[in-house]
């Protein structure tokens, strides 16, 4: 066991009446990367944002390598050697990715007042390459870059050699598979080659169980349980997390436990040789009771694919058809019965600022008029109905959605089609950054749906629940299909990987 | 615990408190100063002061409401209404009735509206600037048909226009104004709509929201509303200026926010923010000389208030100034 670097005692935590933490301890070692997993709200996050200074405690004490430790802020933890990787976007817009890089260090490389623009991309160039990351160049704008991409420029951002304990707080669902890797290779080299701390919050069962080297789990802000290597790989390992993580028995059940892949005759949707942008000439026909799966990398095409069949971004070529009418834009789709649940929940499928009820009856509304006139109880009763369903946790319909949990926003986001009865469904990432006791109703539904006779088009980076839940994955790389699988049993994430990479 | 929940509270009806809070603060405050200084702000001609002085900018204000909630700005409503005031007094003059030049005047408003809202979303340009273009097209139309007359003021004729100068009459149309923004905004798929494209465009259009055509929806309401007003604004003196409407853009941006709109646009938009912003505004405009301020120096008492309301109401990282 390695020595102690970080000791946590008594630690607790309240924001107003809510108890986020209840007098939790936990030691953090050299050479260990712990993991911390939990529900939503189960304070997993809370615990490694006070010891990297986002917020302080409201009692307890912590010491750090040997004295204590109160940091003020995340610069002086990140000085200090606790480094952070958010959640949220993080990155400075408008400037270059060396800028992002070195920002608050511009000192190293100015010399009277004037920074060397050269050698901070030199630098930044040398840094990206010892991470790994060869397809960021320092000197570009930072604009050019997505999402997932960003993410590793802030990786790239907090870690240096200063750091001793490095926390990865649920950073992977925004990174790219080929990102993981990066991040994966970053953390082991951390922990087992150089004597390092890492801590690495995830909701992700499938990578903790694969990359950490102790594991606590929490609930509502209590330890409820720590587990050796040996225990996370003993047989029976994962229901037992999950059991420690609710608190009850989930069942066996997760995934769709039948095999039969299949479908009623009838076309739901048909897409007709569609080119847009650098996908060429794709068709593809998703009937009713059918469920149709996408992966690959993130940037392989598949979520281009989903757009189109909803009609946001124009076709370059071709027909997206549904009994017979062109999509043409949502509009048309939602008035087809086309429901869609973008992958970027918080700025497209949802309006955080409104609430549940407003986001719930929002497509329904042209249903729910009459003389085009909409009252308030109408609305209120469709909504109501949703919450009560999805036993969405809010106190009232009244609720503003960014008031609510990942899983609960999501469930919000599947409401608003199941309201307005949608009966083809795109779904982008799912299940992206929701717990586990909610993706497994969130299966339970889709599963649902299907015998429904709905028609599902299911666009997924997680390979598990694409081959637990779909009768006929699609697999993409570079905007092209590399191979088509049928539901099996048999079928396995590594036969599909090489297809994607 | 009960200390919580209050401070909770008052945090999320921060905005509606300061907005009413600061017209019951105005009302309060003149009731109980005025009369000591004088005359007080409740007296019958000080009331029908107040009332015309608000009429027009509540009047456009209301309608303002549909084009703040998307977010935007319209830099052309104070030319509308001067361009409108000088159709409805030369052409009455002309016809020596008041509804050819209103008719004359939706047409025209419906137009702008088409313009203002749709070619924003269709040219993707910022939506503020189709308003500039078209505030320069009708200051430069106003320009020229004053030049044509060769003077700078007209006046109407033979047309009896004493009815838009009671009071009653005043009351009734707003009245009347209000209750059919309300029944629009709150309980239709218009206000529902602007509101959710002011506050997060693609979420609204993954929704199925047709931005053009509910933005042109917007604009024409809101056109309609500024019609009204220019009825209002020319009624009260009959006449027309190469001046009148100038600024009236500013003064609907004033009343909004002092009634509660937020800035941005978006879910907490409200209709009543329009008239309490109106009769606050008034409320200074004429109680502020009964007290004894010069009416030089109430502009700036206007302005520190304002900066006030802003500072307290719209100092938040989402909120964004209209575009």
């Amino acid at each position: 066991m390695g020595q102690a670097v970080l000791e946590i005692k008594n630690m607790h935590k309240a924001f107003g009446p809510t108890i986020a933490l209840k007098n939790v301890d936990i030691t953090l070692r050299r050479g260990e990367i712990r993991g911390l997993v939990g529900e939503n709200g189960s304070g997993k996050s809370t615990i490694m944002s006070i010891a990297s200074g986002m917020q302080p405690a409201t009692s307890g004490e912590m010491r750090y390598k040997g004295n204590v430790w109160k940091p003020s802020s995340m610069i002086e933890a990140q000085e200090a050697g606790i480094s952070m990787i958010l959640q949220e976007a993080n990155t400075i817009p408008g400037v270059t990715v060396a800028q992002n890089i070195f920002a608050g260090h511009e000192k190293e490389f100015s010399k009277f007042g004037i920074i060397n623009m050269r050698k901070m991309y030199a630098a930044a160039d040398k840094l990206l390459q010892d991470f790994g990351i060869s397809h960021i160049r320092a000197a570009d704008m930072i604009n050019k870059y997505n999402f997932e991409d960003r993410k590793l420029i802030e990786i790239v951002r907090c870690v240096n050699e200063k750091t001793e304990i490095l926390v990865v707080d649920e950073t992977t669902t925004a990174l790219s598979l080929e990102g993981r890797e990066i991040l994966y290779k970053l953390i082991h080299r951390m922990a087992e080659k150089e004597n390092k701390t890492v801590v690495f919050v995830s909701h992700d069962m499938d990578e903790i169980l694969e990359h950490c080297s102790v594991l606590t789990v929490l609930r509502d802000g209590d330890i409820v349980g720590e587990l050796s290597r040996e225990e996370m790989d003993a047989p029976g390992a994962v229901q037992k997390i999950r059991y420690l993580m609710v608190g009850r028995e989930i069942g066996e059940k997760y995934y769709r436990e039948d095999y039969d892949s299949s479908h009623q005759d009838e076309v739901a949707l048909e897409l007709q040789n569609i080119t847009i942008g650098p996908i060429h000439n794709f068709s593809l026909k998703l009937h009713k009771g059918q469920i149709i799966g996408f992966g690959g990398l993130s940037g392989c095409g598949m979520h281009e694919i989903g757009r189109a069949a909803y009609g946001i971004d124009k076709l370059d070529a071709g027909k997206v058809l549904r009994n017979g009418r062109e999509i043409k834009n949502p509009q048309t789709a939602i008035e087809s019965g086309i429901g869609y649940i973008s992958k970027n929940r918080d700025l497209e499928a949802l309006i955080l600022e409104a609430p549940i009820q407003d986001n719930i009856v929002l497509p329904s509304l042209p249903t729910l008029q009459k003389k085009g006139i909409i009252t308030p109880a109408s609305e209120k009763k469709m909504s109501d109905q949703e919450i009560e369903s999805f036993r969405i946790k809010c106190g009232s319909g009244k609720q503003l959605v960014n008031t609510l949990s990942g899983g609960n926003k999501q469930k919000v986001s599947f409401a608003k089609w199941e309201a307005k009865n949608s009966e083809v469904i795109i779904m982008d990432c799912p299940t992206r950054g929701v717990d586990i006791g909610v993706k497994q109703s969130m299966y339970a539904l889709i599963e649902q749906m299907k015998k429904e006779g709905k028609a599902i088009l299911m666009i997924s980076e997680e390979l598990s629940e694409l081959i637990g839940m779909v009768d006929e994955l699609i697999i993409m790389k570079d905007f092209q299909v590399t191979k088509e699988f049928v539901r099996s049993k048999d079928l396995k994430q590594t036969d599909i990987i090489e297809y994607m990479i | 615990m009960k200390d919580q929940k209050m401070a909770g509270w008052l945090s999320r009806h921060r905005s509606i408190l300061i907005s009413y809070g600061g017209l019951i603060f105005c009302i309060a405050f003149f009731t109980i100063v005025t009369p000591i200084r004088g005359e007080s702000i409740w007296s019958a001609s000080k009331v029908s002061t107040l009332i015309s002085d608000m009429i027009v900018t509540a009047l456009m204000s209301v309608g303002a409401v549909f084009i703040y909630a998307l977010g935007n700005l319209d830099i052309s409503i104070g030319k509308q209404i001067g361009l409108y005031a000088v159709i409805m007094v030369v052409l009455g003059n002309m016809t020596g009735s008041l509804i050819p030049p209103v008719l004359l005047c939706i047409v025209l408003s419906v137009l702008i509206a088409v313009v203002n809202g749709g070619a924003g979303p269709m040219f993707n340009i910022i939506p503020i600037i189709p308003s500039v273009v078209i505030s320069q097209v009708l200051s430069g139309t106003i320009t020229i048909i004053f030049a044509k007359m060769g003077t700078r003021s007209i006046t109407l004729k033979t047309i009896d226009y004493r009815i838009f100068k009671s009071p009653v009459v005043m009351v009734v149309v707003l009245a009347a104004e209000v209750a059919i923004a309300v029944l629009l905004f709150n309980y239709t798929k218009i206000g529902k709509y602007a509101k959710a494209l002011g506050q997060n465009k693609t979420a609204a259009v993954q929704s199925g929201i047709n931005v053009i055509k509910y933005r042109i929806i917007c604009y024409i309401f809101a056109g309609l509303c500024f019609v009204v007003a220019a009825l209002f604004q020319m009624g009260y003196t009959g006449s027309a200026s190469d001046s009148t409407g100038t600024g009236f853009e500013m003064n609907i941006m004033i009343a909004l926010i002092l009634g509660g709109m937020p800035i941005s646009g978006g879910m907490r938009s409200k209709v009543s923010a329009a008239v309490v912003g109106a009769l606050t505004f008034s409320l200074l405009d004429v109680g502020l000389p009964l007290i004894g301020i010069a009416t030089r120096t109430t502009f700036i008492v206007k302005a520190i208030i304002f900066l006030i309301v802003v500072l307290m109401t719209s100092r938040k990282k989402e909120g964004t100034l209209p575009k």
